[in-house]
């Protein structure tokens, strides 16, 4: 079915860029369609950054023109989920639909953190309600379109002057308006929006279960990733590990409790890693010790180090993304030798010993370096 | 590159007992996350031969399977490819290969419409990092009419399942003994040769003529005296897998960090088929030390100096020692494994006993049912 896959990027797109490829990881290699990354680009009248959802899809109205596609189905890349998107196209068909809008069940309380859905018995939308105070339904949408191709082209073309043009805010909206089908289609499984530091952490953290709800371990619905590091991992005379999951080529020689590790870390004697995420690629150093971190790919953290120190402070960089106990270290940060890092920290960049006062980075403080890459 | 490559995957042997029961050796699991195949086959891909050719047997489903797809090798080629020849009926023949010189006849007309002047040949069943590119140099620089790749073996293994080399100075061989009752030197053939693809065709062809079917005794050993056959002589890790002894200590050699090391970390890579399985998991009670775990697997007990393949699960209060647990096994609660080769697929009931020892390696297979939640 979804042989021809267009992936929008715009930040920062070299790191998705190289993960996906040709799309050889999740058999995206076709011969005919298969993957195409979709950046902004420059034109004849102008060049526009994709300004919101919508408007990076409208801007590539003509990728889609070229294979003239009965239905177009929209994601989100932030999410965690297994959902067999042919189920949906099915209800979507059966319902003679413009627009199949996913949808899971949430608590009434949280309701108004979602865009929620009042549906008629046949589950055809009636009604949308942003974020309601006093929500009717607890049916909130999970940013999953199925649109019938027509619809979702006079719909982007029609409302391409909208400035920032969304698809929850606007499109939906409007064809909704315009007397558009538009259905809700229930979803039951494990959801997950990961666009938070907190829900990431959360999100990682559950997959450590004995038997987690999001279980990668079955085998009829596998998660394909790029995994171009084959070796298995290696475990040493002196490591220690429980509740933990860890990727292909690590070598493991400290302990790690309740942590997620990536592929090709390097774990080295002494260090301790308490309810940490480390991305794959990282070096720790001997006798460090590190509690509740987030440590993106190809960091290197120098030995005798302690992260997340202390106790919470708010953040003196942006309180509203840091709002949480986590060490957050950027790619390719290096963090030198014996240096204390308190709680909802964030440091990105090649620090040295200088850049630490005392040889601390207290909690809510930051560390941005410019020219984080190497 | 100016050359083709084969590799040679035919084989079974007594000496892996049980193990090759099920498969060819050259898809015996290795290190984990390999097969023994895929050390010749990505040996050929970064010595930049586009062109190979895999021929087998017996046994050869796992083979099969293993291939599925060129691409994991970098074979997937426009130009060259990965194809595997197993023994068809032809007009003329019905016959299956009767040794590695008739494998050879049999896929001649792949031989005869290639057009690299040079044939690379490997067994699948070596362990080794190898530029086949710089003993074509040699080959060329000796002007040799084969050459076959030499390892020198350590004091006091046994080298009587080897084909034995003596040398002289110049390196062209002298003598060359296979198999023989008592060795007489320490130079063994590691099953690579380099030949002229005509010289070949001519050798094969003459071969078939008079009924002879095996590569090193009716063409290396028989023609010692008669061609240029020299020994490159390798000098860095290599070993054959093809008996439960080596294996079993292969798989244990990668426990220690230079052979990790000079396998895993330095250029070139060895590839393989990706599975994409999940990380490995490690639940509470679970206590590993000095050991390989492969993505997949779920470990609830102790794991002492074992190699545990993909997708393993170890269950409550297990302990495993000194034991290579091969792909998808099902270890029951309370159960001890020591000095064991715990075959593929196997089912493991709880609260059981296999215990091996260090020169007599126990080989467990057991085909219970398999209930999990």
């Amino acid at each position: 079915m979804a042989e021809k896959v267009g992936v929008l990027t715009q930040y920062q797109p070299l790191r998705l860029n190289t993960h996906i490829g040709i799309g050889i990881p999740w058999d995206l290699d076709r011969n005919v369609g298969g993957v195409t990354i979709l950046p902004p680009y420059e034109r004849s009248k102008g060049s526009d950054w994709y300004t919101g959802t919508a408007n990076a899809i409208y801007q590539n109205l003509e990728y889609m023109e070229t294979y003239n596609p009965d239905y177009v189905l929209i994601l989100s890349g932030d999410h965690i989920y297994k959902m067999d998107y042919e189920v949906m196209l099915e209800y979507h068909k059966a319902n003679n639909a413009d627009i199949t809008v996913a949808a899971m069940p949430v608590p009434i309380e949280e309701a108004s953190r979602f865009g929620i859905l009042i549906t008629d018995e046949n589950n055809r939308i009636t009604e949308f309600e942003e974020k309601p105070a006093n929500p009717r339904s607890n049916l909130a949408s999970m940013g999953i379109y199925i649109f019938s191709w027509k619809v979702l082209k006079e719909a982007l073309v029609r409302m391409s002057d909208v400035p920032g043009c969304d698809f929850g805010k606007h499109i939906i909206p409007y064809c909704f308006e315009s007397g558009n089908r538009v259905f809700a289609y229930e979803y039951n499984g494990y959801w997950k929006d990961v666009g938070t530091l907190s829900s990431y952490w959360e999100a990682n953290m559950e997959l450590i279960d004995i038997i987690p709800e999001f279980n990668l371990y079955e085998e009829y619905w596998k998660i394909y990733t790029k995994s171009d590091i084959i070796p298995p991992q290696y475990v040493s005379e002196e490591a220690v590990i429980d509740r933990s999951i860890i990727g292909e080529g690590t070598e493991i020689r400290g302990e790690v409790h309740n942590s997620v590790i990536g592929a090709g870390v390097l774990i080295k004697s002494g260090a301790v890693v308490n309810d940490s995420i480390i991305m794959r690629e990282c070096v720790i150093g001997e006798n460090t010790r590190i509690s509740k971190a987030i440590i993106a790919e190809n960091v290197i953290i120098g030995a005798d180090c302690e992260l997340g120190a202390g106790d919470f402070a708010p953040s003196k960089y942006d309180p509203k993304v840091y709002q949480f106990d986590l060490v957050t270290i950027g790619e390719n940060s290096v963090i030198p030798d014996k240096v204390k890092v308190g709680k909802n920290t964030a440091i990105v960049g090649e620090t040295r010993q200088e850049d630490y006062p005392d040889g601390e980075l207290t909690s809510g403080d930051y560390i941005i370096k410019a020219g984080g890459m190497r | 590159m100016r050359a083709i490559g084969i590799v040679l995957a035919g084989g079974n042997s007594k000496r892996m007992r049980e193990l090759s029961s099920k498969r060819a050796i050259a898809a015996m699991p290795i290190a984990g996350n390999y097969r023994s195949i895929d050390f010749a086959l990505s040996n050929m891909t970064n010595s930049h031969i586009q062109n190979v050719a895999v021929l087998t047997q017996y046994n050869s489903r796992s083979l099969h399977l293993h291939l599925s797809s060129s691409k994991w090798w970098d074979f997937g080629r426009k130009q060259g490819g990965l194809v595997v020849f197993t023994p068809t009926i032809t007009a003329e023949s019905s016959d299956w290969y009767r040794g590695t010189a008739d494998a050879l006849f049999q896929n001649l007309i792949f031989l005869k419409n290639s057009h690299e002047p040079y044939v690379v040949i490997a067994a699948g069943d070596g362990i080794y990092k190898l530029d086949y590119g710089k003993v074509l140099e040699y080959h060329i620089e000796k002007k040799a009419d084969i050459t076959v790749v030499c390892t020198e073996l350590p004091a006091g293994e046994d080298t009587t399942r080897f084909g034995i080399v003596k040398t002289n100075d110049d390196g062209r061989i002298t003598d060359f003994e296979e198999k023989p009752m008592v060795a007489s030197s320490n130079t063994v053939s590691c099953g690579i040769y380099v030949i002229r693809r005509r010289q070949l065709i001519e050798l094969i062809e003459r071969c078939a003529m008079e009924d002879r079917y095996d590569f090193v005794s009716d063409i290396l050993v028989r023609y010692r005296n008669l061609k240029r056959i020299y020994a490159y002589r390798m000098d860095t890790y290599w070993r054959n897998i093809a008996s439960v002894e080596s294996y079993y200590t292969t798989n244990m050699d990668f426990l220690k960090p230079e052979v990790r090391d000079y396998f895993f970390r330095q250029y070139p890579d060895v590839y393989s088929k990706i599975d994409d399985l999940p990380p490995a998991k490690y639940n509470p009670g679970a206590a590993v030390r000095n050991s390989l775990i492969s993505s997949g697997s779920i470990v609830n007990g102790v794991v002492e100096n074992s190699v545990l393949f993909k997708k393993a699960y170890i269950g409550n209060n297990c302990v495993i020692r000194n034991s290579i647990i091969l792909n998808d096994v099902y270890i029951g609660d309370n159960t001890v494994i020591e000095n064991c080769i715990v075959e593929s697929r196997d089912t493991i009931r709880a609260n059981t006993t296999y215990i091996g020892t260090p020169d007599n390696i126990k080989i467990v297979i057991e085909k219970n049912e398999r209930y999990t939640l």
